[in-house]
């Protein structure tokens, strides 16, 4: 999968040059797309680290990834104590990791004292505390309800190795470094090269969540989502494992608003610090696959892509403007109903409706799907992708 | 090994358990019966921290093998000072898993394990509680072998280890019965309470459990809480008898068969091996619910 991820720009470069390249450009999201995929996926991943794993959902997760990103905002803007604003990106995302876990030592103390609904409830009063403080604190801008922009650096925000210039990229849309003639022949433009450098982070974060959810602290996790008062009786205090869980996930999700700033280079309290923020996080979850820790990515970029091609985008693909272009002028008058068009059918029913739809295939995936993408996918092989699928070709080789 | 005494909880105006002292020997397999409500799960419960006595005292001597901190978890002794100097250690209050990391594991009247993981993941867990290596985040806990190996031979103790791989919803009531005393054992522990681990069994499968029993409490101080009174007049060293929440018989399990005042609160004319008189009737189907307060 990292490599179906790696090769994505290349593929959909070469299959827009195509023949195909109209229904490509409608169907396949686009790069600057999958970068909003790798970051927020991150955070969908780390809700799925707290709830999908104790089975405690934490509905005011948008507190770590609002923090996160106001971290990474604020020290460029050379607004936090200490720091000016020509703090490395590096040092910055670390940093907005470490405050985001221990804000979630914060809310976590308090919040495990409580389960159920009532975990959710209290994590979503936190989060809703924070986000109508951050809307009318003067100190983060001006107009604190319109957010933060970085202004204090005008360069990219450079992810890479410390110290080795070589290994440092800068990322942003229009900040980015463009890389060309790299082994020759390969030429990346700023969102590409964005997407590889994000891409890195949220693969070495991944691989640490995954580390933890095999270890034997991540069975115990597993063992008080099944069933917490065995767990107690067998030995586990289960409150710290909780909070444990709690404090990494809230670090997790604190590198995702980071990366999310980094990319776009703004931040507001409804995209940062807002309870649907966390909402978003749990469709993706759902989607994807609760308790299985990549789904959420897929799920994100399976919710990515149907938004994408649903939602009316200027040059942008999407299934609007492909079948304005493509459906003949004949069929596009044809009256259906009572006066009404197909050209105005499409427009009444694709215009701006993308959210209804997704909505729908929403309740759809609760219904018929509920393990998610990735969980019935590996109910399905009896196993996990990365060994099934090996030992499904080499049946199919084998006859 | 674990003694109380005069431990009372109420319930509002409720005394579920009356004033008691009871002491547990370490080589003892002793018996807890009762009507259903008598309070003996509140007693559990009390013995295992869930609940707080209202009054009195829970002592536990830990076995000479057992030293400090090898219960692993920070902050689980109760009290630095730790054993007094007679080894006695006050456990009144302690948190549920600080009395299971002192040795006191207990199964439940109805199973209470972990559902959708394997039966061999379920015994794991408990083993590796008991090693202190749950707060470990970066090993593979596919590589820590010495608990799956541990769990493997509490699987052959229980009789389930060609089953290993199964979910535990997939076993039958027996079977499960079977692992909920795994799952306790597997936290290595010193005193064993063992709440009607034949709660439903089937009187074929009976038996097994019986086997199992007597098998755990040759290692073990077991405290046993069962209706069936065949089995207490068969494997018990020692019967308790509880009424209303106060002890109303302590002694050998003959001399309590023939005690009137437990006849007549409890046994209502029992003779050993009459299976189909009004008691014995009674007590399959009272061990069917789980009717006791609390």
């Amino acid at each position: 999968m990292v490599l179906a991820f790696a090769l994505y720009p290349g593929v959909y470069a070469l299959l827009a040059d195509s023949g195909l390249s109209t229904e490509v450009v409608a169907v396949l999201p686009r790069i600057e797309t999958l970068v909003v995929v790798l970051f927020f996926g991150l955070f969908a991943m780390s809700f799925d680290f707290i709830s999908g794993y104790t089975g405690y959902l934490s509905f005011g997760h948008a507190a770590f990834y609002g923090t996160g990103a106001y971290v990474v905002a604020l020290g460029a803007n050379g607004k936090l104590p200490a720091l000016g604003p020509e703090t490395p990106f590096m040092l910055l995302l670390v940093l907005a990791g470490v405050a985001a876990a221990v804000l979630a030592l914060a809310i976590g103390s308090v919040s495990f004292r409580l389960s159920g609904v009532y975990f959710a409830m209290i994590t979503l009063g936190f989060s809703q505390v924070l986000y109508v403080f951050v809307r009318d604190w003067d100190f983060v801008s001006s107009a604190p309800r319109d957010g933060v922009a970085v202004t204090g650096t005008l360069e990219g925000f450079r992810i890479g190795v410390p110290g080795v210039d070589g290994l440092n990229v800068a990322i942003g849309q229009l900040t980015g470094d463009s890389i060309e003639g790299l082994f020759g022949f390969i030429n990346l433009s700023p969102t590409e090269v964005s997407f590889y450098a994000i891409g890195a982070v949220v693969l070495v974060c991944y691989l640490a969540m995954q580390r933890l959810v095999h270890s034997p602290f991540g069975r115990t996790l597993i063992a008080i989502r099944e069933n917490e008062e065995r767990a107690r009786a067998i030995g586990y205090n289960t409150y710290a494992y909780k909070l444990g869980a709690f404090v990494a996930s809230g670090f997790f999700a604190g590198i995702a608003g980071a990366l999310f700033v980094g990319f776009r280079r703004s931040v507001t309290p409804e995209n940062g610090f807002y309870f649907l923020v966390a909402g978003d996080a749990l469709l993706v979850s759902i989607i994807g696959g609760f308790g299985t820790l990549a789904g959420p990515l897929y799920g994100e970029l399976f919710d990515a892509s149907v938004r994408e091609f649903l939602s009316k985008e200027g040059g942008g693909g999407g299934l609007l403007p492909y079948l304005r272009a493509n459906v003949g002028d004949a069929t596009l008058a044809t009256e259906l109903y009572n006066g009404l068009t197909v050209a105005e059918a499409i427009d009444t029913f694709l215009n701006g409706h993308a959210a209804l739809y997704v909505g729908l295939l929403f309740v759809l995936f609760v219904l018929y799907v509920p393990n998610g993408l990735l969980g019935t996918a590996r109910d399905r092989m009896d196993g996990t992708l990365a060994k099934a699928v090996p030992r499904r070709v080499r049946r199919w080789f084998d006859g | 090994m674990l003694r109380t005494s005069g431990l009372t909880k109420r319930f509002g105006g409720l005394t579920a358990v009356d004033d008691v002292d009871f002491a547990l020997e370490s080589d003892e397999l002793c018996s807890l019966i009762g009507p259903n409500g008598a309070g003996k799960t509140t007693f559990f419960n009390l013995l295992t921290g869930v609940l707080e006595p209202t009054e009195g005292s829970v002592e536990l001597r830990t076995g000479a093998g057992r030293v400090e901190g090898d219960d692993g978890e920070g902050g689980a002794s109760t009290g630095d000072d730790g054993n007094g100097a007679d080894g006695w250690r006050d456990i009144t209050g302690a948190e549920p898993h600080e009395v299971a990391s002192l040795g006191v594991h207990r199964s439940y009247q109805v199973t209470n394990v972990f559902p959708n993981s394997t039966v061999l993941e379920n015994v794991r867990v408990a083993a590796q509680a008991a090693g202190g290596d749950g707060m470990n985040f970066w090993r593979n806990a596919g590589q820590l072998e010495e608990y799956i190996e541990e769990a493997y031979a509490i699987l052959d103790r229980v009789d389930l280890a060609d089953r290993a791989d199964e979910p535990a919803s997939a076993l039958s009531h027996g079977a499960k019965r079977q692992l909920e005393v795994g799952v306790a054992l597997a936290g290595d522990p010193d005193v064993l309470l063992l709440d009607e681990p034949n709660a439903g069994v089937s009187s074929e499968s009976v038996d097994r459990v019986v086997d199992l029993i007597e098998d755990v409490a040759t290692d073990h101080a077991v405290l046993l809480v069962e209706h069936n009174m065949d089995i207490v007049m068969e494997v018990s060293d020692r019967v308790v008898v509880l009424n209303q929440g106060a002890v109303i018989a302590d002694d050998e399990p003959a001399a309590v068969r023939d005690d009137p005042a437990v006849q007549r609160a409890y046994l209502g004319g029992y003779e050993p091996g009459s299976a189909d008189d009004g008691a014995s009737s009674d007590a399959s189907t009272g061990s069917n619910d789980g009717g006791e307060p609390a």
